[in-house]
């Protein structure tokens, strides 16, 4: 009678599980349609509009609002002099660039001042809206060429201190975040500044763009020289990662103007408003989605029209995780910066005073962003344990499997295609055939490693353990020898 | 459920798939075809242009072999894309060539196909082609469609009322700013610095009867594309016009008359008033701005008013000022003030105790 009422109890847990699984699949897989018809319009109106309103018109107009690019920098001697000279080349009219040498304990700070031709400057008067740690020095380059370069070095106090530093300095209207590590395309600050140029009942909080995959590119003076797809199968899947999120997630979001999250490797942010809201916060590492959070609250409760918006164009380039150790450690430190961001502003959950922010956005992040790798970790465990009591119908599990799989790799797929559609960089066949490879591995090769990150960050926010940004090894960019530079 | 409804379900995501497959290769083949089709345009065009400027001796231009030329590179009204590409490139050329030629060329244009095409696009129900078809008419200065630009200023599309407010200003000049001031909707940075950029390339001489008409538009946007023309055309004897924006509760209104303000000098008269409007000023950060630009075109320090904020102002406001008489030789002011922040603290310390 007890192990009657016990297998029951077992099938009524069962299919509780089941259904919970198909629903929450099923609202995905609706999301994910929803998204790719959103993000479809977004890029077709950004391609209209951008007809008219060109970099070349652009760049000789007098009134523009001119931006301060903010670099930190923590023990970056391998890449920054290459970053540096990137960041010094953009097109722009009004421009300043600000390296944050953060505390760097190698010789970061020596190589900028040798190959810039640095000297300080009195830093006593220095005005710190936000508070950040101490400031050292302030250099600047005693050569002409390089006069919209500033180094400021600081105690180390993290990346969004950094950035704090830096928004201090300076003294534009608008402020790029960004990391030294990025490649910025030339003309990416033309680019940026349209929405801020165009809106008019609204105000630009942010503006984001795509970020892209440089691993195994060759670059010349800071400047892409020849994009190519990276040689090992991680950076390779995760290029088809940043295309699905960044076309797709983000555009879509865009487009209803959802987003919240700008990324920290490449936001442009409005000064006064970061100022107001008091900058980064230090205590997280999930600074950027945080900022984004906060000011869009802020936005609201003062009752500003406000808008953040997303460019589909990949207007900056990263070198991502060669190797699972380090891929695993970023996606731990993503998954604790999400968790911290969501907790902090719980408050918002279906709050009725931040309007659509409260009511949908941020819902939409803690049902399907920070609950995703929870469910799958559950899905797993469950397909373990109801095996192991024989309650799974194999032949139907395998078909459900391969469906969800196909219904996978047609997302990935179309993502594939709006990039080639629209985009240049990666448009020979043998290219797309590499990239729709990778696609279709990633659910297998990829995605469990994802997860593992994932929950490794959501156990060490559980259980207390004590973790910070981790070390991320690069090995530098591929430049051309010499003789050809 | 089922086994057979998931094996459907397989099939048509199969199926889908495929198609999606197929897409990315018709888009690539077709990318790589469409770019030898404009390719040939463009050889094309090149070829009739530079024949028509420069022809051969004793040899003069075939108008009909030129039709026919172009006609054999798709140049149809039934391709309206090739017929766009060729618009484009009518403009780029005009835009590029300048003198004889460009009288030349503006000939030519008007004798060859598309005939009346941009036109016909202020006519469409899409924004981007009425947009575009505005475009075309200033950039190829048909300023006999002038009216029908007047007509779309107030259009719902941000796009379409910008490209014809563009317009606008590019055929009447300083004229438009009979309009101009009085719209119905609001203004973006980007339509006041096409104003003022295209005011400046092509009525350089300022028409100050139309401008000061416009003083009386309280609108926003107005005021900020008057103080922006100002700016731009260095209006000194109209500075008294931004300067009564200085202190304005909206926070864009200040913002762009402190940015226009900073490029002139001014009277003591006029510096008075900026200090005096300077602690109406509700965000610090445009403080900030201001005070930097009072130090910069003052000929003197003023010591009672840095003393005052020295010890008045927000605590940004104090260092910048400190920072300001400490740079200029007023060390012992900066150190008094600190003495004196320093004794009050102590002093307020001794009480609490």
């Amino acid at each position: 009678m007890v192990i009657l009422v016990e297998i029951d109890l077992y099938y009524y847990i069962f299919w509780i599980l089941n259904y919970f699984f198909l629903l929450y699949g099923l609202c995905l897989i609706a999301l994910y349609f929803f998204a790719i018809i959103l993000s479809t319009r977004s890029v077709n109106r950004n391609k209209r509009k951008a007809r008219f309103l060109q970099v070349n018109d652009i760049v000789s107009a007098t009134d523009i609002p001119s931006i301060t690019l903010i670099a930190p920098a923590f023990n970056e001697s391998k890449t920054i002099v290459e970053n540096v000279k990137s960041l010094l080349a953009l097109q722009y009219p009004y421009y300043e660039l600000i390296i944050v040498n953060d505390g760097s304990t190698d010789n970061t700070l020596q190589l900028l001042i040798d190959k810039y031709d640095l000297e300080s400057f009195d830093s006593t008067f220095i005005t710190q809206p936000i508070p950040t740690s101490t400031v050292n020095k302030i250099y600047r380059s005693r050569k002409l060429q390089f006069k919209q370069l500033t180094v400021i070095d600081k105690n180390n106090g993290g990346k969004s201190d950094a950035n704090n530093a830096g928004i201090n300095f300076a003294a534009t209207e608008l402020v790029l975040c960004t990391d030294a590590d990025c490649i910025i395309e030339q003309d990416a600050l033309l680019k940026m500044v349209r929405p801020y140029l165009e809106e008019f009942n609204q105000e630009i909080v942010a503006c984001g763009a795509a970020i892209g995959i440089i691993n195994d590119s060759i670059v010349k003076n800071g400047v892409v020289e020849k994009l190519r797809l990276p040689d090992s199968l991680i950076p390779m899947i995760q290029v088809v990662e940043y295309i699905r999120a960044f076309l797709l997630g983000r555009m879509a979001w865009s487009e209803i103007n959802g987003v919240m999250l700008v990324s920290g490797a490449f936001g442009l942010y409005a000064r006064n408003r970061v100022i107001e809201v008091n900058g980064f916060n230090i205590h997280t590492v999930g600074e950027d989605l945080e900022l984004g959070i906060r000011l869009r609250k802020h936005m609201e409760e003062i009752k500003v029209p406000h808008k953040m918006v997303y460019l589909p164009e990949t207007l900056c380039w990263t070198e991502a995780p060669n190797n699972i150790d380090v891929l695993i450690k970023q996606r731990d430190r993503w998954a604790r910066g999400l968790w911290e961001t969501m907790t902090l502003h719980k408050d918002l959950f279906f709050n009725r005073k931040y309007r659509d922010m409260g009511l949908f956005y941020y819902p939409y992040w803690m049902v399907f962003e920070l609950g995703a790798p929870i469910v799958e970790f559950l899905g797993l465990l469950s397909l373990i344990v109801f095996t192991m009591l024989g309650l799974i119908n194999w032949n139907v599990a395998i078909l459900l499997f391969t469906s969800i799989y196909l219904l996978g790799c047609i997302f990935s797929t179309i993502s594939i295609f709006i990039y080639v559609k629209n985009f240049k960089h990666y448009n020979t066949g043998k290219e797309v055939i590499e990239l729709l490879l990778a696609a279709y591995l990633e659910p297998f090769l990829y995605h469990p490693i994802l997860v593992l990150g994932q929950i490794q960050g959501y156990y060490k926010k559980i259980f207390g353990v004590k973790s910070g940004w981790g070390n991320m090894d690069r090995k530098g960019f591929k430049t051309l020898p010499k003789e050809r530079l | 459920m089922k086994a057979e409804i998931l094996i459907l379900l397989i099939k048509i995501l199969l199926l889908v798939l495929v198609i999606v497959f197929g897409s990315i290769a018709y888009s690539m083949i077709y990318r790589r075809w469409r770019t030898k089709r404009l390719q040939l345009i463009e050889s094309t065009f090149a070829k009739i242009c530079s024949l028509y400027l420069y022809p051969a001796p004793n040899e003069e231009s075939n108008l009909i072999e030129i039709q026919r030329e172009l006609k054999a590179v798709g140049i149809v009204p039934s391709k309206p894309r090739n017929v766009q590409y060729l618009i484009d490139l009518m403009i780029r050329t005009q835009r590029s060539i300048l003198g004889n030629n460009y009288t030349k060329l503006k000939k030519l244009f008007t004798q060859i196909p598309p005939y009346g095409a941009s036109a016909s696009k202020l006519t469409s129900s899409k924004w981007y082609i009425k947009a575009r078809g505005i475009r075309e008419i200033y950039e190829m200065d048909q300023s006999q469609y002038t009216r029908d630009l007047i007509k779309l200023r107030n259009d719902d599309n941000i796009y379409v009322r910008r490209e014809a407010q563009i317009g606008i200003v590019i055929f009447l000049g300083w004229k438009s700013l009979r309009f101009l001031p009085y719209l119905k909707r609001q203004m973006t940075l980007w339509q006041q610095i096409k104003i003022v950029e295209k005011l400046n390339d092509l009525y350089p001489i300022p028409d100050l009867n139309h401008l000061r008409r416009a003083y009386n538009s309280d609108r926003p946007y107005a005021n900020e594309l008057i103080m922006r023309i100002i700016r731009k055309f260095h209006l000194t004897e109209d500075i008294a016009y931004i300067i009564q924006f200085i202190d304005n509760p909206k926070f864009e209104i200040r913002e762009a008359a402190i940015y226009c303000i900073s490029s002139f000098s001014l009277s003591a008269e006029q510096l008075r008033e900026i200090k005096e409007k300077f602690y109406h000023i509700s965000n610090t950060e445009q403080q900030l701005m201001l005070l930097k630009y009072i130090q910069r075109i003052s000929m003197d320090i003023d010591l009672p008013f840095y003393k005052d904020l020295l010890y008045n102002g927000s605590d940004i406001i104090k260092l910048s000022t400190a920072d300001i008489l400490w740079n200029n030789g007023y060390k012992e002011e900066v150190q008094e003030y600190y003495y004196h922040q320093y004794t009050q603290k102590a002093d307020s310390e001794s009480i609490s105790v």
